[in-house]
């Protein structure tokens, strides 16, 4: 009992230390402009009005963020989870190639990847739109998933892809009532770096959103704060805190099943 | 070797392929601004895109309810704001791809480039009037003769201080005529157990128009950047780093950022713009006075124009209409009733002298700043496009004189280096 | 019972001749499985093709002509082969900025890979609120870095930052972390913060994998817990560690959000990555935009990381042998 104690001392104390950026945040947040500077430990010149501001104007962006961040996620299964089946399972032409582009891939300058994006949305009048924005945080986390799924998949057993067949399942039949159960865990894991990385992404969405007004996401939101020559910080903070929270809760949750193993192989014994 | 090889490049030759045909039915030669087209040959469409770079004035807010009384009849004014440099990166995107708004208001330095490459149509094609407006404040957007765009104001930079800080250490603000005077306040201030002066030295535009009116006020000239005059400006603030008179953020502060130092009460002198001036008249933790900034020898130094300028970029399909809601919307926005409205509501003077007079008379406030503005230098005017390449080599030498901390060799080092390139 | 093998993670770029141990009953049944294949993997394919071969080739083509603003607007740029590479090497800051990016990402990742693994290993213990503060450490990815980086600036103030406070509990005079000298440093820190939680999950994920009947074995046989972790841990981490690497250098050689907001990239925090992003903007020092420049650095880095991806493949194809 007392071992057990000792460690979640020490857990805390790491989780603290790693967390301390994020106190100083929400520090900032409670504090007056005036005294932002000071760095002071605690909020002492204490105030709300920041919070007041951001319930008052943040409320949408926040709303455009999640619906974005749950496009992006079932945008990135439905690609990366047949793809990475085929890769694992499936005799797939060229597949050693296909992983190497992946990775390669990821290398691509986001800067490049934005512009690119922007002249083919400006033809087809994708430009300002939630899916347009979907399609491109996608590409976030695709290349990522795929590579997650296919090593998990790999580490499914083969006997019981054999005795769906000899069932006479077909392949899609297999995917779906064999594969994918099997693949819960990874998939909330990309679930997860999939909402996360398109909750945080500015670049597409300044380039691609930009006059979408409240179809922005939060990170657009916050530039609200940022003038040509006067920044608010208080509220910045604010909006970060305030974002923040519903996406904490999420983790917590999706911690769960991601602890239970990424790569763990389906049959243990 | 692996037997990868051959196989990652087919695939990555079908990518590029690929890559090729997709450029081809989506790419393409662009579409050709068009050259013609007039305001007055146009008439205003239903919907008119306005882009600033004020993304803190939201949806009902006092400008933006401004902009949007400026629609023409028939017409919605549809805004949308981006920080300054994101702008007109947006801008050049937009133009490329035939989609530019309507109007943009593009900071004051960025005006020779931006017409040089080919994104603006010119104030006659665009039937904007620029009548009355004072000379110095025209300057930055007239290039190779042409005009191409009227300014929305001005702002100033001048050295606020913090009135309570200064009587207690026995300064009089009104003997600060020169820098010996001005550093001599400073020492005063620091020995009465305060800190001296905020400024913003950031890498980039910002910091170098902080920089400017010290080293105008040297007398150096943008053209040679290894002059004894610049070195002298750069020992000035390097200086106030090394004996800790200035803060060390000052490197990597930004105006705001600078200001919120000042406002923590700790500092006597502030380096900083007339967009804070209703902001220090309202605060209430301590009195705030303001005082052109010195220069070397004497009391008022130049100090850059600074604002945005209304421009049209050019169009490539339906210039005429295009430009005649560009026609429409700026004038209503800097001529007649609504000019001092708009410059109120930014916080900026007016371009014209009437309408200025008419600004300090309602708000006195307004009268230290008037005759900093009228004696203010575009940055652009000299140089024209080329001021881009030099605003950065000054931004390096700024910076490498922040970085030695008093050290004069090093200061010497990096504003020879500067003028090198 | 069997004592079965211990099953190890595959790693994504094992061959795919897997498919020869499935049930594959004759020359029908293997057609079938690659039309089969073919059909899941298409929509990925023409995903990479669509978003990822079209920039690729435009990120080549601006690198190979000269560009400026007024080029990029109305065309005609003209073709100039490698000139542009051959400028941007030739600069004299070349090759610091291609030290201090190595430097950047080989101290990024390993201090990371490391730090995660410690952790990943420590949180195994399941006491309690293990789970919670697990996904606690995932909290700075929620942050818009714009927020993060700006806090770690305050936090490194030289005047009055908590860093400084910190360290002067330890009798150390402040330092100017932010100055040219020290941008480097200081960057790499706040890097290494942003990257703890990536490696924590997945390392955790391929130590939940490894059997604990291993461990209860060794331990029978009177191996200490760094034998233990040593002979079992580390051999049967190894395909997860690598990729983790290897995902980890990737995503550290593109880092530009951390170190802009920062520092803007001056003094000694240049990357490649930052460089690019500034020429490609005109932000940083120079409003200038150097189009062909930023994209011909952007080559350099996709040749960097083109040639670590083939160093993960014969490190691969080494182990297996």
């Amino acid at each position: 009992m007392a071992r057990s104690w000792w460690k979640t001392a020490l857990a805390l104390a790491l989780t603290a230390v790693m967390l301390f950026p994020i106190y100083w945040m929400v520090n900032v947040s409670f504090t007056r402009r005036e005294s932002i500077r000071k760095g002071q430990l605690l909020p002492l010149d204490f105030t709300t009005d920041h919070y007041r501001v951001v319930f008052s104007q943040q409320l949408p962006y926040l709303t455009t963020s999640l619906l974005v961040g749950v496009g992006t996620v079932v945008l990135t299964l439905l690609v990366a989870a047949p793809a990475a089946y085929g890769l694992a399972k499936l005799p797939v032409p060229g597949g050693r190639v296909l992983s190497f582009v992946l990775i390669v891939g990821q290398m691509i300058p986001a800067v490049v990847m934005s512009l690119g994006f922007y002249a083919i949305y400006n033809r087809i009048g994708m430009l300002d739109t939630i899916p347009g924005l979907i399609l491109a945080d996608s590409t976030l986390a695709v290349p990522f998933a795929v590579m997650l799924f296919t090593a998990f998949m790999r580490g499914i057993p083969n006997e019981l892809i054999e005795a769906a067949e000899l069932d006479g399942a077909s392949y899609w039949r297999t995917f779906r009532a064999v594969m994918l159960p099997i693949s819960r865990n990874s998939a909330i894991t990309v679930a997860l770096f999939a909402f996360l990385w398109s909750w945080s992404d500015f670049l597409f969405a300044s380039t691609l959103d930009r006059e979408g007004g409240s179809l922005r996401p939060i990170t657009m939101g916050i530039y609200n704060y940022i003038g040509a020559q006067n920044q608010e910080w208080g509220p910045m903070m604010a909006t970060a805190v305030v974002a923040s929270i519903p996406t904490a809760l999420l983790l917590v949750l999706a911690q769960k099943y991601v602890a239970a193993g990424v790569t763990a192989g389906a049959v243990k014994d | 070797m692996t037997r990868l090889n051959p196989r990652a490049a087919a695939g990555i030759g079908i990518m590029v392929v690929s890559g090729f045909a997709l450029a081809g039915c989506s790419g393409g030669p662009t579409v050709a601004p068009g050259e013609s087209g007039a305001a007055s040959e146009g008439t205003t469409t239903a919907q008119i895109t306005f882009w600033d770079p004020y993304p803190q004035r939201e949806t009902g807010s006092e400008w933006d309810t401004l902009v949007k009384s400026c629609a023409p009849d028939g017409s919605t004014i549809v805004r949308s704001s981006a920080p300054q440099s994101d702008l007109f990166n947006q801008l050049t995107t937009a133009v490329k791809e035939g989609n530019a708004p309507d109007i943009v208001l593009l900071d004051n330095p960025m005006m020779p480039e931006a017409s040089s490459a080919g994104l603006l149509a010119t104030a006659e094609q665009a039937g904007i009037d620029t009548a009355g407006i004072d000379e110095n404040l025209l300057g930055p957007g007239i290039v190779d003769g042409v005009a191409y765009g009227v300014p929305m104001g001005s702002n100033a930079l001048g050295l606020y201080y913090n009135k309570n800080i200064l009587d207690a250490a026995g300064v009089n603000p009104a003997d600060i005529k020169d820098w010996a005077s001005l550093n001599t306040a400073i020492e005063k201030v620091v020995a009465s157990g305060k800190k001296g002066i905020t400024f913003s030295g950031v890498a980039g535009e910002e910091g170098v128009f902080q920089f400017e009116p010290w080293f105008w006020g040297a007398g150096a000239n943008l053209s040679d950047l290894g002059s004894a005059e610049a070195i002298s400006a750069g020992q000035l603030v390097s200086d106030w780093i090394g004996k800790g008179w200035a803060p060390r953020s000052a490197a990597t502060d930004n105006q705001s950022a600078s200001w919120d130092v000042f406002l923590t009460g700790d500092y006597g002198f502030a380096e900083n713009g007339s967009w804070f001036a209703a902001d220090a008249a309202a605060l209430k933790d301590f009195t705030v006075g303001m005082i052109p900034i010195p220069a070397k020898d004497s009391a008022v130094a130049p100090v850059p124009t600074g604002g945005e300028f209304a421009v049209a970029p050019l169009q490539s399909k339906d210039a005429s209409d295009h430009y005649a809601n560009a026609s429409s919307v700026i004038a209503c926005l800097t001529t007649g009733d609504k000019a001092t409205a708009t410059s109120e509501a930014l916080g900026y003077l007016s371009a014209k002298a009437d309408v200025r007079a008419a600004q300090v008379a309602a708000n006195a406030m307004w009268t230290p700043w008037v005759s900093i503005v009228e004696g203010a230098q575009g940055r652009t005017s000299e140089l024209g496009a080329t001021y881009v390449d030099v605003s950065a080599a000054l931004s390096q030498a700024e910076q490498g004189a922040l970085n030695a901390a008093g050290d004069a060799s090093g200061v010497e080092a990096a504003f020879k280096d500067a003028s090198g390139n | 019972m069997a004592i079965t093998p211990p099953t190890r993670a595959p790693h994504p770029l094992e061959t795919t001749s897997r498919a020869d141990d499935a049930v594959v009953a004759g020359p029908h049944r293997r057609h079938a499985a690659r039309l089969a294949a073919i059909a899941f993997v298409a929509p990925l394919v023409v995903y990479l093709v669509v978003f990822y071969g079209y920039p690729l080739v435009q990120n080549v083509a601006m690198s190979l002509q000269r560009y400026d603003r007024a080029t990029f607007v109305s065309g005609g740029a003209p073709f100039v082969g490698l000139d542009i590479y051959r400028e941007v090497i030739g600069q004299p800051k070349f090759w610091r900025i291609v030290g201090q990016t190595a430097t950047f990402t080989l101290v990024s990742i390993t201090v990371q890979y490391v730090v995660g693994l410690a952790l990943a290993v420590f949180f195994q213990h399941n006491f309690r609120l293990s789970a919670t503060l697990r996904a606690m450490f995932l909290v700075p990815w929620l942050l818009p870095v714009i927020v993060s980086g700006t806090t770690w600036q305050w936090m490194m103030n030289p005047d009055n930052g908590a860093l400084n406070s910190l360290v002067g509990l330890f009798g150390v005079d402040p330092i100017w972390w932010l100055n040219a000298d020290h941008a480097l440093m200081s960057v790499i820190i706040a890097n290494i913060w942003l990257g703890i939680p990536f490696n924590l999950v997945i390392l955790y994920s391929g130590l939940q994998n490894i059997p604990t009947t291993l461990y209860e074995a060794a331990a029978i046989d009177g191996a200490g817990p760094w034998r233990r972790f040593w002979s079992i841990t580390v051999p049967l981490l190894r395909p997860v560690s690598l990729i983790t690497l290897l995902l980890g250098l990737v995503y550290t050689l593109k880092v530009v959000d951390i170190i802009w907001i920062m520092t803007m990239g001056t003094g000694t925090s240049q990357t490649l990555a930052t460089w690019s992003y500034g020429m490609a903007f005109g932000k940083g020092a120079s409003a200038v935009i150097r189009y062909s420049e930023a994209s011909a650095v952007g080559g350099i880095l996709l040749v960097i990381a083109l040639a670590f991806g083939l160093v993960y493949i014969a490190v691969q194809r080494k182990s297996e042998d």
